[in-house]
């Protein structure tokens, strides 16, 4: 009874505190779920005692008589997990290794014991190994408005570090460490039809999607450890009367998931980006990198802000993990993410920038926009790659945005577009696959470079304002909610429309079925240039080496041709740039829709060059080289580059040779 | 005094060598241009009358290469190949060619003579050939022992602070430089000897050029500090102008193909320099002891 009292004291506390405003100046979300932790780490067992008080709010019309929720960490439990399986069912790892999370006890609002009602459930294979999802089955359903709390003491033994969680040595990343509520779907919602839980296990590929939360933090660790979580640190005790421990509390308001890191070697700086108070946690090794880590959060935060939609919170930490931690490197928590990078990173090698502005890209695609990456994986990891690559070239030069060399230069479009156009997988599978299903390790090729190649195509063809204004407008109808990828291609269509009434048809959806949705190449080529004389009827005057003037007119005429060709299945407009030998141009469209199509001009001029998608809009195209054709091709380049080669390997013998 | 008269008479002997350098020379650009030939070719097949080639103004672009499809992937293994095929016939060209060149260097070659230059390089081919691969075994299982298990030991401790690895290959091969200097001594001082007796003997060789390292040490070793200074230098210079020199038209490429080959003559001048500066150490040293046994 008297456990009962307090709980109900707590729990009415935590329900006020739900809407209260602490970090954000207004609510964000609709905050359907909240998270109130106490943690301690031991950093010698690896493991995390928690006590946790939750709730969720059953906003759906719907008498809902169970929860479901992720228990991350037992992917890890044995080789016989879901996650363990796909990956390649990797052996039995030794005990110290292995990561789980145990239930101690499991109470509801009014202190009843609720492990009897609790059962794992593989909703997405049946594999009964695998204890990743749990179901517990209300006292009693919770109807529409009613708000379910829970309490629940929980240890969870942390992983020697893989997928972006566990420790190394004495660092930690603590990242799907607690039980968290799976997405109560209504029907009407995303895809659904009706009502139901979408939980689904952890998968060896795959991301996550959760509501987004309140969250009420405190981590009690030793002293001597460095802490970055993805909130505000509200209170920091003295060490307890051991004089070992201290205790941490943070608060993270409207965000999807919590996580922290621990090490003591970390040092901490910070920066200020308009209202954007920008912690960086990294090595010492590192400090002279710091410089180069907040210009590219700050690049990306500007792009963001003037593209697509203000970065809502007043706060940003940035951690660059240690080289023992590496493999936490390149993950997003929205207002916490890990960068990667090493010591000496050479100024020219982009890389610890190009992960830095793809992690904080994902405060957008999944953190305001929380897509379900579980499902369409493309929505955060594809769109958000179209951002950084823009984002990183725009910054660090249009071609030489990842890697600026006097020897190499390398955009990271282009990198990316070539991981899908040379993919030797690019024709197996479309994007409408769930994270896990993509076969033969295309998740990666599809779901970030596909989708980003597709996204610049478009780009191509609508222009870049026009993406912008999608971008907004996806934003503005969207940001803390949960958009599917149906609401995405929507706005572009009502976008588009908008901005260019029915050029491009009445709607995109012929762009995305055939692109993202699609398993065809795009590949247009030139397959001739054709120039011959005619007479002045405009007949071919065949044979005639020399030609002649018409001594009728006193002029030579000309039937020029060029012919093309749509090597691929996909079907996009593009232009045609038709070169003269006199200097004139003419820029054609071609719909793009034929297999051959021709263009056919009569006058006094020979056409030297024809190249179709002169400025590499459409960015799908599988093969630049023959996209364009001349009758004088400039050998120089070639040339320059066997001199080059010839004195490379004169002086390499030299070198290597006594 | 000793190290600056070697250098002064190394660079004037190398200099009067003009010609075995330029023969040098021409068969190195003979066997690069094997390989180097039918790439051009194949390239320029690959690219076609296609104007992709204009996004190579701005230097290597890859998307360029990589959408030559199934021509790139032939060329990566031709290429690869080719490479391999200089580095085995380079070896043994080398082995033969530094036969000539240490002959003309001595102090009594007298006037260049083409003929008397490949006789040498045959009569001493054999010795050269060995001298040649023993040093080289040398110097890789040094490099491996100083160098790479250090480096690998440090990058992969599981405690060790960041950037050890890096650190480690810095003060490692700070270490491994010096050492190889001394290598080097060894195998110039080797056949300097050789090329001054008659019968085939690479072991003998060796074992002089060693103890003739150790006993010179003090003026042998800053000589050979200096000239390898003096390529190292050289090498900069090297990379500072031709990877960036991107001429666009035939009199640039043109100008391009002189000034790298004349760079490359220069290179080889100055690997030269280090054989005739190292055969005139040898020289005076041997005068001296001479000398001092008539006293
Ligand atoms: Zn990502």
């Amino acid at each position: 009874m008297k456990i009962y009292l307090i709980s109900l004291f707590t729990f009415l506390i935590y329900a006020g505190s739900a809407s209260s405003q602490i970090i954000n100046k207004k609510q964000l979300s609709v905050r359907q779920t909240g998270y109130r932790i106490d943690a301690k780490l031991d950093p010698v067992t690896k493991t995390i005692s928690a006590n946790m008080e939750a709730f969720w709010v059953n906003m759906s019309a719907d008498v809902v008589p169970d929860i479901q929720l992720h228990l991350y960490m037992n992917a890890f439990r044995n080789s016989r997990t879901t996650m363990n399986v796909e990956s390649g069912g990797s052996s039995d790892k030794k005990q110290s290794e292995t990561g789980w999370i145990n239930i101690k006890s499991f109470s509801d609002r009014d202190g009843n014991d609720m492990i009897a009602n609790m059962n794992f459930i593989s909703p997405d294979d049946g594999n009964d190994n695998d204890h990743t999802v749990l179901k517990v089955k209300l006292s009693e359903p919770a109807v529409p408005g009613d708000t379910v709390f829970i309490k629940v003491v929980f240890e969870t033994k942390l992983p020697l570090i893989t997928r972006r969680t566990g420790y190394s040595d004495d660092f930690f990343f603590v990242a799907q460490w607690f039980p968290k509520f799976g997405v109560y779907e209504p029907a009407g919602m995303r895809y659904a039809t009706k009502g139901g839980w979408n939980c689904h296990q952890f998968h060896a590929n795959s991301e996550f999607y959760s509501n987004h939360s309140l969250y009420n933090v405190t981590i009690t660790l030793p002293v001597e450890y460095v802490v970055g979580t993805g909130g505000v640190l509200m209170n920091e005790t003295s060490p307890d009367s051991t004089g070992r421990n201290k205790t941490l509390t943070y608060r993270a308001e409207d965000i999807v998931d919590f996580a922290w890191t621990a090490w003591p070697g970390y040092k901490v700086f910070t920066d200020q980006w308009e209202n954007v108070k920008i912690s960086l946690l990294l090595p010492n090794d590192r400090i002279e990198q710091v410089g180069r880590q907040f210009t590219a959060v700050k690049y990306a935060l500007e792009y963001f802000a003037k593209n697509v939609g203000p970065y809502p919170w007043p706060y940003l930490t940035i951690v660059d993990p240690p080289s023992k931690g590496a493999r936490s490197g390149g993950m997003e928590y929205t207002t916490l993410f890990t960068s990667s990078s090493s010591y000496m990173m050479p100024e020219f090698a982009h890389y610890p920038e190009m992960v830095t502005i793809h992690e904080f890209g994902h405060a957008y695609f999944m953190g305001i926009l929380a897509s379900n990456e579980f499902e369409e994986p493309w929505m955060d990891e594809g769109i958000n790659s179209f951002w950084e690559e823009r984002i990183v070239d725009h910054y660090y030069g249009e071609n030489s945005g990842l890697i600026n060399h006097p020897f190499l230069k390398v955009s990271d479009e282009a990198l990316a577009r070539l991981s899908y156009v040379h993919s030797g997988a690019r024709q197996d599978v479309t994007n409408k696959e769930y994270s896990w299903n993509y076969p033969h390790g295309t998740y990666g090729m599809m779901s970030y470079d596909k989708t980003a190649t597709v996204l610049y195509t478009l780009m191509g063809i609508i222009g870049e304002e026009t993406t912008n204004e999608v971008f907004r407008a996806y934003y503005k109808k969207w940001a803390f909610k949960y958009p599917s990828g149906k609401d995405f291609i929507d706005i572009v269509n009502e976008v588009v429309t908008k901005r260019w009434g029915d050029k491009f048809g009445p709607d995109l959806n012929w762009f995305f079925d055939q692109t993202l949705y699609g398993t065809g190449i795009c590949d247009y080529k030139v397959a001739n240039i054709l120039n011959s004389r005619i007479d002045t009827t405009g007949v071919e005057i065949s044979g005639a080496h020399t030609i002649k003037k018409d001594p009728k007119t006193n002029e030579i005429r000309f039937k020029s041709e060029v012919q093309l060709e749509r090597a691929g299945e996909v079907m996009l407009p593009v232009e045609v740039l038709v070169h003269f030998k006199n200097g004139k141009e003419v820029m054609e469209s071609w719909d793009g829709k034929s297999r051959i199509k021709d263009f056919v001009y009569t006058g006094e001029n020979e056409i030297e060059w024809v190249k179709i998608d002169p400025d590499f809009k459409i960015t799908m195209d599988v093969n630049y080289v023959n996209n364009s054709m001349t009758l004088y091709p400039d050998r120089i380049p070639v040339r320059r580059l066997t001199n080059k080669l010839i004195s490379f390997m004169q002086f390499f013998m030299n070198f290597f040779f006594l | 005094m000793k190290i600056l008269n070697s250098l002064k008479t190394g660079m004037l002997r190398s200099m009067k060598l003009w010609k075995g350098i330029l023969i040098t020379w021409f068969c190195s650009f003979l066997l690069v241009s094997i390989v180097a030939i039918p790439m051009k070719s194949a390239l320029n097949a690959g690219f076609g009358n296609s104007m992709i080639t204009e996004k190579l103004s701005k230097g290597i672009n890859i998307e360029v290469f990589a959408d030559l499809g199934d021509s790139l992937k032939n060329l990566i293994s031709y290429f690869s190949g080719g490479l391999f095929m200089i580095l085995l016939v380079g070896f043994l060209l080398n082995c033969f060619l530094s036969g000539g060149l240490f002959s003309s260097l001595k102090g009594i070659s007298g006037t260049f003579s083409s003929s008397k230059f490949f006789i040498a390089s045959v009569k001493n081919f054999r010795s050269f050939f060995f001298i040649s691969l023993l040093i080289s075994l040398i110097i890789l299982s040094l490099a491996i022992i100083i160098v790479v298990f250090p480096v690998i030991i440090a990058s992969h401790s599981e405690s060790s602070p960041d950037g050890s690895g890096f650190r480690t290959a810095i003060l490692v091969t700070s270490f491994f430089v010096p050492v190889l200097a001394l290598v080097l001594l060894a195998a110039d001082y080797g056949r300097a000897w050789q090329v001054a007796h008659d019968k085939n003997n690479c072991f003998k060789a060796i074992g002089f050029g060693f103890v003739q390292t150790f006993r010179t040490f003090f003026s042998s070793y800053p000589l050979m500090i200096i000239l390898l200074l003096a390529q190292v230098m050289f090498g900069w210079l090297v990379l500072e102008i031709l990877p960036g020199f991107r001429p666009v038209n035939e009199a640039g490429i043109i100008f391009l193909f002189l000034l790298s080959q004349m760079l490359f003559f220069i290179k080889i001048l100055l690997k030269t320099w280090r054989y005739g500066s190292v055969t005139k150490m040898m020289e005076l040293d041997i005068a001296e002891k001479i000398n001092n046994t008539q006293a």
